[in-house]
Parts: structure tokens; sequence; C-alpha cells
């Protein structure tokens, strides 16, 4: 199938291609009228989507087994295989989707998923999620929805594998709720090599009363790979989004969000930093919107980018959009080049010009990178970097 | 050890060196004194081959081998190296760390094995007593917020532990109150084995008291115009360099 398919099409004409439940009724509407997107897609400005829609794909088949017990979540072509004993992990009929989410993949991919896989992280854990892609060509279409507990404070470890899903499409993504009072911390480690699968992660995070999300992506390698979502933030709320973007070869990929203060003293922190090597293009296009309610709002946001290949480029457009006065807001962005002075000391001291080049790019990441408290998680995110790093240096 | 030969260097588009012609003699000391701005630090740049400098004509045959066309990492890996005259601050990169990666570099480029985190800190330890370095100062980011002295102790740091053959030193003296001094002059001393030579840049004789000299150049307008004995320093230091321009005259 092509996904260009579902481009001008009726209500009608999409309940009869998408099969769906007249309960959905209101996504269809909601997708139609953001349209399946193209070049002047506000959320897709800068990402080339449309070869994506006219590649003809196979079609994941989606045939849930008994999920087994096991230390992590496994999700395997978007079929959870195992997941650990405490936390709670099923399938659902559920819906519960934001009617203002300005992705129209984040809707075609409800409407696409047949269920959503629930997982309900209970207590205090540290919850490791491996997403598994083995088929080539594919689409691979599916939605989770993560929910955790008042007063709790859980971390989520989410990483990738993907060797043979050459030239597939994932789209992906989850709906998560921080709950009152609570802390979640997400790390996500992706990295896809070799010209494999491309993928759009579309998400909604709502954070509740004096909740604290705190968001981590990194994202490195040579593949079209988008981060897209969209966060609201009630009373007290806080989330403190981190993005570390390591691109190659011809890479084109990035987040794309929107950061809503909807609620009094909430506070978002947002930091990109952006390296772009060889033909790359990298992207960060954020929106943080203050509303009318959000008085005393705090609001940061910045990204910084290292341009290492002569035709990379960098689309960092860091934005605000305030609705009221009482509140303290700052953003910006800057792009540049390592410092030659500084390539220069190292090399003079005997050190290659490919393990100084990576000195100084680890050590520009490492702000990020150090944000991560688990140990290992750093070093597992550091020994991805270098993966890439020296897979590029070579070649 | 090292000859240059009528070497011709421009930095952006002004000539400095002009044909400048120094050899270092194997196990020697020889200082270069000069005016500021006469190109002495752009003399030491070309010899590491810094990118600002472009060299136009000449040669630097060292160990019997041009080294104009080598990468800076082959010639610190064979041997050259030079304290700067400005150390670079790198935020982000640990010091130790980066001491670690630059010893191991040299070690595995002399087919020895590499040093893991616990045996280069074993090594670390004299060397930082003896400089009087604080042992923190290898635990933070490389330069980052040193003051002037505690960079050039960690040049010194650097050279201790990378052994070389040439070692060039500029204005490793400036910013240095007289207690870096001396534990800065003791570190150079030590590396004295008769093998070594030195290239001590400097524009007071002040460090000349605590590195004896064998050869006293003095570099002007990007030439060395004398070369002379320790002797020379004191008639410098009463006349300046004015009075060896017109001697030649
Ligand atoms: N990076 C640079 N850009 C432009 N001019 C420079 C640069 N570095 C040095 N120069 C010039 O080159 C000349 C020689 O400088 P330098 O070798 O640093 O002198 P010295 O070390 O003897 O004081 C001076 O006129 C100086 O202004
Ligand atoms: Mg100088």
């Amino acid at each position: 199938m092509k996904l260009a398919v579902f481009k001008h099409k009726t209500k009608e004409e999409l309940c009869g291609l998408l099969r769906t439940d007249p309960a959905k009724d209101p996504l269809l509407a909601r997708f139609i009228t953001l349209g399946l997107p193209n070049k002047k897609s506000e959320a897709y400005r800068y990402f080339p989507i449309e070869p994506l829609l006219e590649k003809e794909y196979d079609r994941a088949v989606f045939i849930p087994k008994p999920i087994k017990e096991d230390q992590r979540i496994e999700i395997e072509n978007g079929i959870v295989k195992c997941a650990p004993k405490g936390i709670r992990v099923y399938y659902k009929n559920n819906r519960h989707v934001d009617m203002e989410h300005f992705d129209p993949f984040y809707y075609l991919g409800h409407l696409l998923a047949s269920n959503v896989i629930m997982i309900e992280i209970d207590g205090d854990v540290e919850v490791e999620l491996l997403h598994r892609f083995t088929l080539p060509n594919t689409l691979i279409p599916y939605r989770l929805v993560i929910k955790n507990q008042a007063n709790r404070h859980a971390t989520l470890f989410e990483s990738f594998e993907g060797e043979h899903a050459k030239s597939s499409l994932i789209l992906y993504g989850y709906d998560l709720w921080t709950a009152k009072e609570s802390s979640l911390r997400i790390v996500n480690n992706q990295t896809i090599q070799n010209d494999g699968y491309a993928l759009i992660a579309s998400h909604k995070f709502t954070v509740e009363k004096q909740a604290n999300l705190v968001y981590k992506t990194f994202d490195f390698g040579d593949a079209a790979a988008l981060n897209l979502f969209k966060a609201d933030l009630d009373d007290y709320a806080h989330i403190d989004a981190g993005h570390l973007l390591y691109t190659t070869g011809n890479a084109i990929g990035g987040t794309v969000s929107q950061i809503v203060h909807k609620g009094e003293h909430s506070t978002s922190r947002q930091e990109a930093k952006n390296i772009l090597d060889d033909h790359s293009r990298g992207i960060f296009d954020a929106l943080i919107r203050v509303e009318h309610h959000a008085k005393y709002a705090k609001a940061y946001q910045n990204s910084k980018s290292i341009l290492l290949g002569d035709d990379a480029y960098m689309a960092a457009k860091p934005q605000l959009e305030i609705y009221i006065d009482e509140l303290e807001a700052s953003h910006g962005a800057t792009t540049g080049q390592l410092d030659p002075k500084q390539l220069f000391y190292l090399r003079s001291r005997g050190i290659s010009q490919t393990e100084a080049r990576k000195m100084l790019v680890i050590a520009f990441a490492n702000t990020l990178i150090e944000t991560i408290k688990d140990v290992r998680h750093q070093e597992e995110i550091k020994m991805s970097f270098e993966k890439t790093f020296y897979a590029q240096a070579k070649g | 050890m090292m000859k240059i030969e009528n070497l011709k260097a421009d930095i952006g588009t002004k000539e400095i060196l002009k044909g400048l012609d120094l050899t270092l003699e194997e196990g020697k000391v020889h200082a270069i004194m000069g005016p500021n701005g006469a190109g002495k630090s752009t003399l030491s740049k070309a010899i590491v081959g810094h990118y600002d400098v472009k060299i136009t004509g000449g040669n630097i045959i060292y160990k019997g081998q041009s080294i104009v066309d080598m990468e800076p990492e082959n010639r610190a890996l064979k041997g050259i190296f030079l304290s700067f005259q400005n150390p670079v601050e790198i935020p982000g990169v640990n010091n130790a760390y980066f001491l670690r990666t630059a010893l191991n570099a040299k070690r595995k480029h002399n087919g020895l094995a590499e040093l893991n985190a616990a045996e280069f800190l074993r090594i670390m330890k004299g060397h930082l007593e003896g400089l009087g370095m604080k042992a923190d100062m290898i635990s933070r980011s490389l330069n980052e917020g040193f003051s002037g002295g505690e960079k050039k102790r960690n040049e010194i740091l650097q050279m201790l532990i990378l052994e070389p053959d040439v070692i060039i030193l500029d204005e490793i003296d400036s910013g240095l109150d007289i207690d870096a001094l001396r534990a800065v002059s003791e570190g150079i001393n030590k590396m004295k084995d008769g093998k070594r030579s030195f290239l001590v840049i400097t524009h007071y004789s002040r460090i000349l008291d605590y590195i004896k000299p064998d050869y006293i150049h003095v570099l002007k307008n990007g030439r060395i115009i004398k070369t002379a004995g320790p002797e020379l320093v004191a008639k410098l230091e009463a006349e300046g360099y004015e009075s060896i321009e017109e001697e030649i005259r």
C-alpha cells in the first residue's frame, strides 16, 4: 500500500479504506482537516515527507500473541513479545486522543493501528522498552499509551533495533500521562544506520498538576527520522526536554514540537544540541505556547548546532507564542563549527584528527548525555554515539 | 636533530618569516630572543604545523626527513612538542582523559601497550607533586578556568608525560611568579638527557638563569640575525636588540 491513497479523500472513502468503526469518526474528521502532510504542512516543512507517502509498502499484519514474562518490554513489529513482572502491558481499544494535536500522522497512526498497547508503570521503577523491527519494506504503525502512578518516580529507557527492516516505515508514538505529583523520566536512544528504516514518532504528553516529565532523546545515524510531540502542562507541571541529534550521510531528522503551558506556574525547559555531519540535515522546529491561564509560567528554550560536514544544514526554529504578561521566557539558537584552535591543540599532542574531532564533539554533547542519571545507560548512549561516529569517520 | 633552512612563511597575506636558518643540535638548549612581533611564535607554529602559518619556501628537516607537509599529529608522534604561549581552554574535555589519550597515542605509535586509567594515574601522581599541581587539576576540564600559571604547569605536565625529543617552549616564563618559574624550570631540566633538544623562546633573560642555554639566537624581522654563546644575554640585557642590528650593518 501507499500512504498517498489517503490524500484528498472524503470521510466515507477513508472509512472504506481504513475500515474503522464509528467510534473513530472524530479522529477521521480531524485527520481530514489537517490533511495528509505535504511540503506545505507546518509540521513537515523541513522534512521530505512526500517520497515516503509515494512509496509502496507491505502492510504489517497485526496478530497479537500472549505476552511472555521477561526482564524488559519488547515490541516487535508493533506486537508485544514480553514484559517484566509488575508492569501491566495489554491491548485496548482505547481512543482517548488529543483533538488538538498538530500532526496529521498522530491521527493516521491512531487510525491505522488496530489497538493501542497500554503500559501501566506502577511504583518507583526503571523499565526498559525495546522496539524491534524485522520486516523489510513494510509499513509498521502502532500506538502506545503510557501511564504512571501519582506520587511515583519512574524511568523508561527506550531503544530500537532494526537491522533487517531496510526501507520500512515506522509510524509509532505514545499518548503519555504523567500523573499528578509524579515524575517520569524517558530516555530515548535511537540509532539508525546503514540506510535502514524511516521512523516518524508522534507523541502526546500530558503533564498533570505538579508532575515532572523528563524527556531526553538521543538520535544518531543516517536515516530519515522525525520525532514530533505535543506536551500539555497543567498547574505547576514541569517538562525538561533534551534532544541530542547526530546525523551522518544523507540523514534528515530531528524534533518538531509544541510545548503548551496551560496551567499556572508551569515550567518548561527544552535544550537541543545538534551535530550535523556529511550532507545531513537537522531539524529543531519547536514552539512553546503560553496560554491565557498559564500565569507565572517559565519557559526556556535553546538550540546549539555544530556543522561538521561542508554540506550539512540545520533548521533551528525555536519559537515562543505568548498570550500573557506575567511570565519568564527566553529562547535562542546558535550554529557554528568545531573550534580550530581546540582541534589543533589536541592534534599537536599526537591525537589523530578523527579522535580529536570525536573528543570535541563528545564534549559538546556531554552536557546532555550527562543528564542521564543512570551510569550504565549513559555509557550505552556514549557507545551508540561512538559507533555512529566511527562508522562515519571510516566512510 | 632539526635543521631549518631558509624558511619563509606567511600569516594571512603577510610574510613573517623571511628566510630563517636555524639548526637545533642534539642535547643542546637553544634560546631564541627577540622583540615582540619578531616572528618567534610564528616559528614555533611553523615547526608544529599550525594552520595559521603558510610555509612559502625553505624546509624543516627533522631526523633526516622534511616535515613541512606532515600532519601536526604525526609531528607530535615523532617527538616534537610545543608548549604554547597561550594554551587553549577546552570545556567538556576532561584533562586526565586528554592526557591519557595523548600518552596512549604516543605509546601505540611506539609499539607499546596502552595504559588503563589506574596505570596512568600512578604515573601522573609523581609528576603532579613535582610541579606543585593539585590533584583536582587533572579531573577538571582541560585548561578551563586555569590561571596563567596553572596552564603553563599543565603544558609542562604534558611534556613530562609525552617525553618528546624536541621541546619548544614559547614564553613558558610569561605570567609566572618565582615559585611557578622554579617548578616549571625544574620540570624542564628533568628532561635534559644529553639527547633532547630544547628551543626556549623568551623575551626576558630571567628564565635563562634557571635553564642554562648553550646558544642564544636573536630573531628579528623574520630572520635569525645573530647566534652566540650564553654571554650574549648580558649584552642584550644592557644594550637591547638595536645594538645587534647596528653591529651587523
Ligand atoms: N593569527 C594572526 N593573524 C594575523 N597576524 C598575526 C597572527 N599571529 C601573528 N600575527 C602577526 O605576525 C607577526 C609575528 O607574530 P609572532 O610570531 O606572534 O611574534 P612574537 O612571538 O615574536 O611576538 C606580528 O606582526 C603579529 O601581529
Ligand atoms: Mg610570541
